[in-house]
Parts: structure tokens; sequence; C-alpha cells
């Protein structure tokens, strides 16, 4: 971390949730255009990769209501790494995807776009720690 | 004495709440000024608002504007040449339908359409925590929701009701030649000689005036929503209220800029 370019925080979370009258698109978009000046087809370019990596392609011109939570959770992943030198903090994961039972797919996610974050941390109660598995040990 | 205390009661809410439509406005105005608000995400909204509200509503707007013209236009050149009047047609097509009627219709359509759906947008945002999502991500409210919905409610209202004012002339040259039978070059000459460049500056600039409010007021009272999804048709209906009052005092406020 330097002082030119300090890590800046980029919540995920039940309570920070999707703008529900764009799509998973231009919610993603919306970070780079506002913070970065970025162009329409420069957006597009950068999130469309984001997604495909994430295997989520499908999703791009989807809004809010019609997304699965596993879908959901990654758009909202993609958007947090949109920040520049982000500091990634996802609060309590399982009350997006409350029906999986490990954070398998949470991890995956992760991986899968690791290079766009600088740091990740996962805020959870102690008593789901299980679901964490070799993480919490 | 109770009626004196809820007359009290009134009158100091309303002027709380001119107090703070004002203050509101002076934040806004401070935006629309500052270059900082016209990102490249506040210029991709402002494009899709001025779709939304000017590009997607023209069909009906046109349709709307030709029937409302003819009839205007019909009834009131009917009752001049019934009246003897007929000279003065010029006058009142210009003077009255095109610079007053006109803006004031034009708004009304405006408010029915765009400002019911802006304010219920803006609260359901609101209620949903979408707004503060955005704020998480440092992205600034005014300058991302409000700035561009104001500048297109702006453009909006000059560029449709300067529409509305073309239609209204068309519909004048058709129902002239009809009810008193008048060439075109005549109808233009007196259409000509009947204009006044103080009285389309005023309109204009009372459609811009116009625009700024049926945009600012919804947003405010948007912004008053709760967490609480019930909140959302209240502050949808008083907000409406709201920019109907506010149309009423422009429309006085520009009578007496005329009259003065």
């Amino acid at each position: 971390m330097t002082d030119a370019h300090p890590e800046q925080t980029a919540p995920v979370g039940a309570d920070v949730p999707l703008i529900s009258n764009q799509n998973v698109m231009m919610n993603i978009s919306l970070i780079k255009e506002y913070h970065e000046n970025w162009t329409k087809a420069q957006t597009q370019a950068f999130v469309s990769a984001g997604l495909e990596r994430l295997g989520m392609s499908h999703i791009a011109n989807r809004r809010n209501p019609a997304l699965t939570a596993e879908e959901r959770f990654c758009a909202m992943l993609l958007r947090a790494a949109m920040i520049r030198n982000a500091l990634i903090v996802i609060d309590r994961p399982f009350q997006i995807f409350p029906h999986l039972q490990d954070a398998t797919f949470l991890l995956g996610a992760l991986d899968g776009i690791s290079d766009l974050f600088m740091r990740c941390f996962i805020l959870d109660y102690c008593w789901m720690k299980d679901k964490y598995g070799a993480l919490c040990r | 004495m109770h009626g004196l205390e809820s007359t009290g009661k009134v009158i100091i809410s309303a002027v709380d709440n001119l107090r703070d439509t004002l203050i509101f406005s002076g934040k806004v105005v401070r935006r629309l000024l500052h270059p900082a608000a016209y990102n490249r995400a506040t210029r991709n909204v402002l494009v899709n608002q001025i779709y939304f509200t000017s590009v997607q509503i023209l069909p009906v707007f046109l349709a709307l504007s030709v029937v409302f013209a003819s009839l205007l236009v019909g009834i009131v050149f009917q009752s001049l040449k019934t009246l003897g009047l007929a000279e003065y047609f010029g006058h009142v097509l210009m003077g009255l339908i095109v610079t007053e009627l006109s803006p004031l219709l034009t708004v009304l359509l405006i408010t029915l359409r765009s400002s019911s759906a802006i304010n219920a947008e803006i609260a359901v945002m609101k209620s949903n925590r979408e707004l503060t999502a955005l704020e998480m991500f440092r992205i600034d409210l005014v300058d991302y929701l409000v700035v561009p919905r104001i500048i297109n409610g702006m453009l909006s209202m000059v560029l449709l009701s300067s529409l509305f004012s073309i239609v209204l002339m068309a519909s004048g040259l058709l129902l002239s030649a009809l009810i008193f039978d008048m060439s075109v070059d005549v109808y233009t000459n007196i259409l000509l000689n009947s204009t006044s460049f103080s009285a389309i500056f005023i309109a204009l600039v009372k459609c811009a005036v116009y625009g700024f409010f049926v945009t600012l007021i919804p947003i405010r009272f948007g912004l008053r929503a709760t967490r609480e999804l019930t909140s959302i048709p209240i502050t949808v209906s008083r907000g409406m209220v709201n920019v109907f009052a506010a149309i009423l005092i422009i429309e006085v406020l520009s009578l007496l800029t005329r009259l003065f």
C-alpha cells in the first residue's frame, strides 16, 4: 500500500444491494465510469471479461430481481472489485446465499478474480466458522 | 383557538417546506455549475433520461399535441369570428396560446408522466437501501441522480413545449384557412407581426424553471422515503401535490413578470 494508491474499502453484502433499475453490466460499469471516467466501451469490455472469468457472462443484461443468489453475489463481488486498489469486505456472505453448505463457491469466485483486488476480508458470526472449513483453522 | 393553531401549523409547515426546497435547489444549482459533476456516469444517465422523457414520449406527445392544439385553436378562432374580433387572432395565438398555454399543457403532461415516475423511482431506491449502496461506493447522490435528471427536465420541457407550439401554429395555419379563409402568406405575416420576442424568451425561461422544479421536487420527496415500503405511496402523493403547487406558483410569478 502506498500513499499515492491507498486501498479503498469495497463492500459486498446484503445491505449493499445492486441498483434494481439497472442491469448487471450497468451496475458494475458505474464504478469505473464514475470514479475513473472510463468510456462505456472500455468498461463494457472490462466487465464482460470479469463476468466471463466468473462463468457469469449470461447475467450481463439481467436485472437484480432476475438473478439467483450465486449470480447476485458474483455481480456484487465484481462491482466491488471495480474499485481501484479494492479492499473487499464481504459482510455475512451466507445472508446472500443461505442455501449453500460451505464457502467453496465463495472462495472459487474470489480466486477467479484475485488479481482485481488487493485484499479481502470476510466478516461473519463465529458460529458460522464451520462453513468456512480450512479458512478458519 | 384550535382552528387558529391548526392554521398556524399548516403555514409553518408550508414555509418550512418552501425553505427546504429552496435550500436543496441551491445545493443542486451549485453542483449544476460544477464541472466535476459531469463525469462519464452522469453523462450516461443524462442520455438515458433524455431518451425516457423526451424521445420515448414523442409519439404519444405528438398525438396529444395535435388533438389539444386543434381543439384549442379551433375553439378560439371560432369564438373570435363569432365576436367579430378576427383581426386579433394573431395576438391571441401568439400571446395567449403559444407563450402561455403551450408551456402549461406541456408541463402538465411531463408531470403526469415523468415526475411521478422519478418520485417513485427515488423512493424505491431509498427504501431498498440502494442509495446507501451508492454512498458506500463513494458516489455522490446529487451528481449521479439529481444533476442529470434536472438537466433533462429543463431540456425536455423547453424542447417539448417548443414542439407543442409548432404543432399549435401548424393547426392554426390549417384552421385559419378553414375558418377565416386565410392564405399561408397572410397567416405567416400576421403571426410575425404579433410575435413579441420578449414574451417568447420569458416563455422559454418559464419552461426551464418548470423543468427544474417538476424534477427537483419529486426527487426531494422521493429522498424522504423510509425503509418501510408503505412510505413510498405517501412520498409520491405528497411530492405530486407539491409539484402542482409549484406549477401554480411559477405561473403566477410569470404573470407578475409580464405585468411589471
